[in-house]
């Protein structure tokens, strides 16, 4: 694989798998309910793809941090409902410290930007 | 591994995840459109709203599918039943595609498994690359253009392999040429060779049954035999119970001790002995007491193994040192040190050692290299030509497809992804030809076996095809493959989907023909090339055939006996000879009948000696006339119809107690006795009774030198019928049922004698033109094929234009425009194809004929007559080809045309 795309949607997908598994925390949800709590919590600043978020859950799925099953839903129509599983939950802990860890860096890296005269 | 199992489940289910995946994004389709709805949109609104935000569906399912696990394997897995869908529905396409594919790729495997086995193949045995054989390189005036011999005298054979440090071992051999091997009371005939105790071990070779000689056992009282696997095979029902069995060597009892391995075929390419037996065994087989002692015969052909790290020019010079010092020993101990030629031959001749890992000289090989090259680059073009064709309708097909193509790059698939299902296509075809090829290829070896086999027998060549053969056939249809499918391929995609899928479908032929015509005036030039081969082939075989051989070969049959191996000692042969030819001459049918020693053509041997005593003067050694010489009966000249120009033929009274006399041909006469005449003259010690017209002995290709004829009965007990055999000539009226008579009359002098080589002179005549033949019927073969192709290929490509000019085509009608001018207006395109393809190909012809120049007679390799057929087949053809497509030009319907726009 071309190595140039795979940083690229590696960067893209790692920062989604975080938001999805962070989702889930909550509770099991399926793909819509996903996308719409990423955008409601993120005050719509972070607009999920839909092209982007079914292939990630999938990609999920297919790793096992988290698992689907087929239910009912509020509406009466089928519907895939994804939930966490115990090696997603890990998953979830060890990105949200290395998140942690990014953002602090950015963070002390971009801030003396602001001391700077205009 | 889990996952790797998961990831196969998921295969294996993926007809349900493709629903399931289908069902998630219209729950999400929904949802979506509800919100919209809740939002204040309308039903209408918010499901287009939805459809908006969810995007290009295609894509992501696609990208979704390639999450769920093999997807290049699956998606490869799609195309394949994609393109086996597509070719089912163009039957016809598929078949035409396959079927010359298959042809062309069969063909090239065909003569890529006879050069392999003729050329390029390693010998079978441990480290090949390290085999040499020796050669002797000899001073010029010596032996004319000949001026290289591999054999030797066993003086130096000992001496090389008591000195040489450089050799891991040598060994040596000699023909026994034909055998009689009795088993169990049959007798039939075999193919032997002598050989050094250590042939096989040297070689490296391990027995399939029994044992190899040991050392020891090539002695004179030498019993033990090794027989080939084909003979054991043939002969021996592939018996493994046959080593330690007893089997007569001409009458002479032997022991078979072992089989070769099945791969094994011999040393030297196409000369396959069938039994083996030690040097030694000479003694038992033919009794010369000279042979062990005399340093300057050369009857043996000596090969060895270098030492480890040795290079070949270390070893060469060690034995060419080896080699003077014998010589020049001998040389001053023997009474032949006075003579010049023996002394030139030790003082400027040079051992030369030549690689041997494909095998040792062999006939088949230098007869057979070039020509095989040359068939393998004329099969190469016609797979390119067909190819070509293949691309052509393969674009042809894309163009028609654009409106899908748009469709599919619009639902968003990457052209990558396109390219990549139209190869698919062009592979599928490529391997379907490739395998329609294997069993062509099988077929057509065996052909090309039968066709260079002039013996009673086919050539012992391992032409089935093996792993390497069968790389190649793979090779060549993956490669041929890419070659015809990229074009269209990468072609075929390139195409914006917003105007393509606008366009109405009967729009669908047009586009630019520039690469059609270009590949076209490629087949028509690559046609050019091989048709000129073609011409060039068959005008030097006519050439050949034509040549005034000075015998005349209708109506002549001839077959040879051997006394010796039916146990007559030599003393006893020429009575059972003349026997023979009293009943053949009695024979009905049969206007004269003789025997000699050669036959008129042969290309087994010819008997070549030296006169240096003219009429009692003695030539210095430089001056003797090399002469080739045979012994013939009464009546051989008038039976091969030899005109005699002065004098006599031989007759009965030419018997041993008499004055010897000759018969000489012109030249002899010329070079021996200029403007005089040479009746009544002598060389040697013999009489000119009789000259003769001069007659191509060596074949049609060589000039007439001087030939010396002596009378068998005369010179045959001399020499006692040293070479066992004659051959007998008959001239008949009626040829039907002669053989069997013939074979009757023998067997009533003896049963036991052993008739072969029977066949007509003339068909021994076609069979010295065997390799002429093959490549004039070959490449005629080829480049018929490859014409048809190309004007199949130009009919394509100016069928095509027609339906591009279908409206021009139709205004133009409709304004008035005859039938003639219509007519034109595609032959003149057709024309500037076929002339580009002309301009192009003539030099290209003309720079490849020179590689094909020694295979030529009397014609030059730019014969203007061969030129200017191949232009008019061509021009005329093609001509014909474009006529087919304007006939249908001129029958398009005005009105129709015009409505089109």
């Amino acid at each position: 694989m071309n190595t140039t795309l795979a940083s690229r949607v590696e960067l893209l997908q790692g920062t989604l798998d975080l938001l999805i598994l962070r989702t889930l925390r909550l509770g099991r949800a399926h793909g819509h309910a996903i996308a719409k709590h990423i955008q409601r919590t993120s005050e719509e600043l972070l607009q999920v793809e839909t092209g982007s978020l079914y292939p990630a859950l999938h990609r999920l799925e297919a790793r096992g941090w988290i698992a689907a099953a087929w239910e009912l839903a509020e509406t009466g129509k089928r519907a895939k409902y994804y939930r966490l599983t115990p090696k997603g939950r890990k998953q979830l802990l060890a990105e949200q410290t290395k998140w942690a860890t990014f953002s602090r860096a950015m963070g002390l890296v971009l801030s003396p930007l602001d001391e700077e005269p205009v | 591994m889990t996952r790797i199992l998961r990831k196969l489940r998921w295969v294996t289910r993926r007809g349900g995840k493709e629903a399931e995946l289908q069902e998630e994004l219209q729950f999400h389709l929904r949802e979506e459109a509800r919100e919209a709805e809740d939002a204040g949109l309308t039903a209408e609104q918010a499901r287009w709203a939805a459809r908006r935000e969810l995007g290009n569906v295609a894509l992501l399912m696609e990208d979704t599918r390639a999450i769920w696990g093999w997807a290049s394997l699956e998606r490869f897995w799609r195309d394949l039943r994609y393109a086996m869908r597509m070719l089912r529905r163009n039957p016809g396409f598929a078949s035409a595609a396959v079927l010359s594919l298959g042809l062309g790729i069969g063909a090239n495997t065909a003569i890529f498994s006879l050069l392999d086995a003729v050329v390029l193949r390693t010998l079978p045995v441990a480290s090949p690359r390290q085999l040499v054989q020796f050669t002797n390189t000899l001073p010029l005036w010596d032996t004319g253009s000949r001026n290289a011999n591999s054999l030797f005298a066993y003086p130096q054979l000992e001496r090389f392999q008591a000195q040489s440090k450089t050799m891991s071992g040598i060994f040596a051999g000699t023909g026994l040429g034909r055998l009689v091997v009795g088993f169990h009371g049959t007798s039939g005939l075999a193919d032997g060779d002598a050989c050094t105790g250590n042939f096989f071990s040297v070689l490296g070779i391990a027995p399939q049954y029994g044992r190899f000689f040991q050392a020891g056992e090539d002695r004179a009282r030498a019993t033990v035999a090794v027989i080939g696997d084909r003979y054991w095979r043939d002969r021996f029902g592939a018996d493994p119970a046959i080593i330690g069995a007893a089997i007569t060597i001409n009458q002479i009892p032997f022991t078979v001790i072992g089989v070769t391995p099945r791969e094994f075929l011999g040393i030297s390419v196409g000369n396959g002995p069938d039994i083996w037996v030690p040097l030694h065994a000479l003694d038992r087989l033919a009794p010369d007491s000279k042979r062990w002692t005399d340093p300057f015969s050369s009857w043996m052909l000596i090969a060895g193994r270098l030492g480890p790290g040795v290079s070949r020019e270390q070893a060469q010079a060690e034995l060419d040192v080896i080699r003077r010092q014998v010589l020049a020993e001998r040389l001053s101990a023997s009474e032949l040190g006075g003579m010049e030629n023996v002394r030139h031959f030790v003082r400027d001749g040079h051992l030369a050692l030549r690689p041997a890992a494909t095998g040792v000289s062999s006939g088949l090989r230098d007869r057979y290299a070039l020509p095989l090259k040359l068939l393998m680059w004329v099969a190469g073009i016609v797979l390119l030509v067909a190819s070509a064709n293949i691309a052509n309708l393969l674009l042809a097909r894309a163009s028609s497809r654009r409106r899908e193509i748009a469709v599919r790059l619009a639902l968003g698939a990457s052209r990558g992804r396109l390219i990549r299902q139209v190869l698919t296509e062009s592979m599928v075809l490529a391997l379907a030809g490739g395998a329609l090829a294997v069993p062509l290829a099988w077929w057509g070896g065996w052909l090309l076996v039968r066709m260079i086999s002039t013996g009673d027998s086919p050539v012992p060549l391992a032409v089935a095809p093996d792993l390497r053969v069968f790389a190649f056939t793979a090779a060549m249809s993956l490669l041929t493959g890419i070659l015809f499918g990229l074009a269209p391929a990468l072609r075929g995609t390139r195409v914006d989907p917003g105007p393509a899928m606008k366009e109405g479908t009967h729009h669908a032929g047009r586009r630019s023909c520039t690469l059609d015509q270009i590949l076209v005036v490629a087949q028509v030039a690559l046609s050019v090339v091989l048709i000129t081969g073609a011409g060039l082939f068959v005008r030097t075989l006519q050439k050949l055939w034509n040549v005034n051989m000075g015998y005349d070969r209708e109506n002549v049959l001839m077959l040879s006996v051997d006394a010796r191996l039916a146990g007559y000692p030599s003393d006893r042969a020429g009575a059972v000879y003349g026997e023979i030819l009293e009943k053949l001459r009695t024979l009905p049918g049969v206007q004269s009948a003789s025997a000699s020693v050669v036959r008129p053509v042969e290309d087994q041997f010819h008997l070549v000696d030296r006169v240096d005593q003219v009429d009692g003067f003695t030539l210095p050694g430089r001056y003797a006339i090399r002469v080739e010489w045979n012994s013939t009966s009464p009546g051989y000249f008038s039976t091969v119809s030899t005109p005699l120009l002065a004098g006599r033929d031989f007759e009965a009274r030419d018997n041993q107690t008499a004055p010897k006399v000759i018969v000489i041909n012109a030249s002899l006469a010329r070079t021996a006795f200029p403007n005089r005449n040479p009746l009544g003259h002598k060389l040697g010690e013999a009489t000119v009774v009789g000259l003769v017209k001069d007659a191509r002995l060596n074949g049609a290709r060589e000039q007439p030198g001087p030939v010396l004829y002596y009378p068998l009965l005369q010179h045959g007990p001399e020499q006692e019928y040293r070479w066992g055999f004659v051959s007998f000539e008959l001239r008949y009226g009626a040829g039907a049922g002669l053989l069997d008579a013939v074979r009757r009359a023998v067997a009533s002098v003896d049963p036991n004698l052993p008739i072969f080589q029977a066949r007509t002179l003339r068909a021994e005549a076609e069979q010295s033109l065997l390799k002429e033949r093959l490549l004039a019927t070959l490449s005629s073969f080829f480049g018929a094929l490859a014409l048809l192709l190309a004007c199949v290929g130009l009919y394509g490509l100016m069928a095509c234009t027609v339906a591009r000019r279908t409206a021009e085509i139709g205004i133009r009608l409709a304004l008035g425009a005859r039938c003639g001018h219509i007519i034109w207006l595609v032959l003149r395109e057709t024309l500037w194809l076929t002339l580009a393809g002309l301009a192009a190909g003539i030099p290209l012809a003309l720079w490849a004929a020179r590689y094909a120049k020694s295979d030529l007679f009397e014609i030059s390799p730019a014969d203007p007559l061969t030129m200017a057929a191949t232009v008019a087949a061509l021009t005329g053809v093609a001509m014909l080809a474009g006529y087919i497509p304007a006939r249908r030009a001129l029958r398009i319907d005005p009105v129709m045309a015009v409505r089109y726009e």
